[in-house]
């Protein structure tokens, strides 16, 4: 029996931060809450029975006043820093690609592949966050603190605009930093360099994107809006849906391209499927969404 | 997952009861979406893991166990079975003989589909209720999940927990996606009990009931 407990309710402890259009009273919520799980127990591995017991048991966050300026929401040096090295790790990787191409008189094949590495970025994207958004908690290892963050986000989706820039994106600029640099420094070949330049480059700019696709038109550049319009990335309007009931949906953040295929053919929904069958968990999108998952409507931010 | 049902020597005569009785009528296939339930519908590919190598039944070998392969077809009455539902009292097939049942095995209570399938359903309860049917959902889960699935969702029919998917593999229905999923599978009995319509779909669960409806209407 695998040792993955499905947890209904969430453990948060990322502060989220609602503020109404007409009144300066911020709303912060508790930055450690303590959530039960419940346990789907097989109790016979040759067979298909499964006994849930559940023994939900879920505390709701205190509330507490929080000031404009949270800093939260604030980037430090730190986090400046990863981003810095995260997109020298892209760049370095596009250029070795380029003057490899270069060398070697080839251009059509690493562009092809650096388009491969943004479509297929797109596909990674919605894998992870699919599996980000129904499976573990804030106790999972290794992916512990971005589930936390992934349930706070969609209890107030509006806080990634208030997000400043590398405080946004500095936990995607450390893992390609990490993953990216090696392959760089053993790979000269600008077909793989291109792709893999690409596809970190995506990967780390999602938040980004999705931080685009939570704003509004007016905020937004003009250049940004004609992007989203083009579908080159995701559309504030696709990207909506996966905030509404059933939640289950539209979760890739790249350009989005990936969306309507995977939703479609059900593709998450057999992988749910399988998943449930296989190792007797269900994901968070088959409950109902508790209050402390489903976004905050009263404080969602009026533009 | 396994479609054979092993069996002593000792319950050898109760073999035939799982054949085909040779001297039930078989109605005309007029209304039956697929002549055989071996194969399974999963987006229109055929993915679906063979409940049995054949049609026909395996004969007897002989050793201590004897391997069956039992397979509900059209024109078949299929085996009884008693099975506990969402308040864990036990209910019987026997107990509709008489009136139409629809019986749909499902893969899991909650899941998106299995929601889809069972409110459909409930929508149109009274269109059952109408032609005279009875409506049973058959799934792996228990009888808690059943009942907490039926309070949410409201749902006015049975729902009946095969523990060990004992009944879906004695009436061979096939799984998907090579065994990784169980199959979706619907059966109309009539005032008789044999089967007139087995229709499998396992990711367009809405069908299920536009095509049981349209079968009780002629019957």
């Amino acid at each position: 029996m695998s040792s993955l407990q499905h947890h209904k309710f969430l453990s948060r402890s990322s502060p989220g931060h609602g503020f109404h259009h007409h009144r300066v009273i911020p709303i912060r919520y508790a930055t450690s809450i303590t959530t039960i799980t419940c346990t789907l127990i097989k109790d016979n591995p040759n067979s298909n029975q499964l006994v849930s017991q559940p023994q939900c048991v879920s505390r709701a966050p205190p509330v507490i006043p929080l000031t404009a300026n949270d800093p939260g929401l604030k980037s430090t040096w730190s986090h400046r820093g990863w981003v810095a090295t995260g997109c020298a790790t892209v760049l370095f990787s596009l250029a070795k690609a380029a003057v490899g191409a270069a060398s070697v008189h080839i251009w059509l094949e690493p562009v092809l592949a650096g388009y491969m590495g943004y479509i297929l970025a797109d596909l990674g994207s919605g894998v992870y966050h699919w599996g980000i958004d129904n499976y573990g908690d804030a106790l999972t290892p290794g992916f512990g603190s971005q589930i936390e963050a992934f349930q706070g986000h969609h209890k107030w989706p509006w806080t990634i605009t208030r997000r400043e820039f590398a405080n946004n994106l500095h936990s995607l600029a450390r893992v390609v930093a990490f993953s990216v640099l090696p392959v760089e420094l053993v790979c000269s070949d600008p077909v793989v360099l291109g792709f893999v330049g690409m596809f970190s480059g995506c990967i780390m700019f999602s938040q980004q994107f999705h931080a685009w696709a939570h704003s509004t038109k007016s905020k937004l550049p003009a250049a940004v809006v004609a992007l989203q319009d083009a579908g080159v990335l995701v559309s504030r309007g696709q990207h909506a849906d996966h905030h509404r009931p059933p939640y289950n949906n539209n979760y890739c953040i790249v350009s989005g391209i990936w969306n309507d295929l995977l939703d479609r053919n059900k593709v998450f929904e057999v992988l749910e499927m399988v998943v449930y069958f296989k190792l007797g968990v269900k994901p968070r999108s088959w409950s109902d969404p508790n209050s402390a998952w489903t976004g905050d409507e009263d404080a969602e931010i009026t533009i | 997952m396994a479609s054979t049902v092993s069996m002593t020597t000792r319950t050898q005569r109760s073999i035939p009861s799982l054949l085909p009785s040779s001297s039930k009528p078989r109605t005309p296939a007029s209304h039956q979406s697929f002549s055989s339930s071996s194969h399974s519908q999963f987006h229109g590919l055929n993915f679906s893991k063979p409940a049995s190598a054949s049609s026909a039944p395996v004969p007897y070998r002989s050793s201590f166990k004897t391997s069956i392969v039992a397979k509900v077809n059209k024109g078949q009455v299929p085996p009884n079975f008693t099975l506990k539902d969402q308040d864990g009292k036990a209910v019987s097939l026997a107990k509709y003989k008489g009136k139409p049942v629809v019986v749909y095995f499902y893969p899991a209570d909650e899941s998106p589909s299995c929601t889809k399938q069972a409110c459909a359903f409930r929508d149109s309860y009274e269109k059952f209720k109408k032609a005279g049917a009875e409506v049973i959902g058959i799934s792996g889960d228990d009888s808690s999940s059943h009942k907490s699935f039926a309070k949410k969702y409201r749902l006015p029919f049975t729902l009946l927990s095969d523990e060990g998917n004992k009944v879906r593999k004695e009436w061979g229905i096939p799984s998907d996606l090579f065994g990784a999923l169980p199959g979706r599978q619907t059966y109309v009995l009539d005032k008789q009990g044999v089967v007139q319509l087995i229709y499998n779909n396992q990711f367009q669960p809405e069908k299920h009931i536009d095509e049981t409806l349209k079968l009780l209407q002629s019957l």
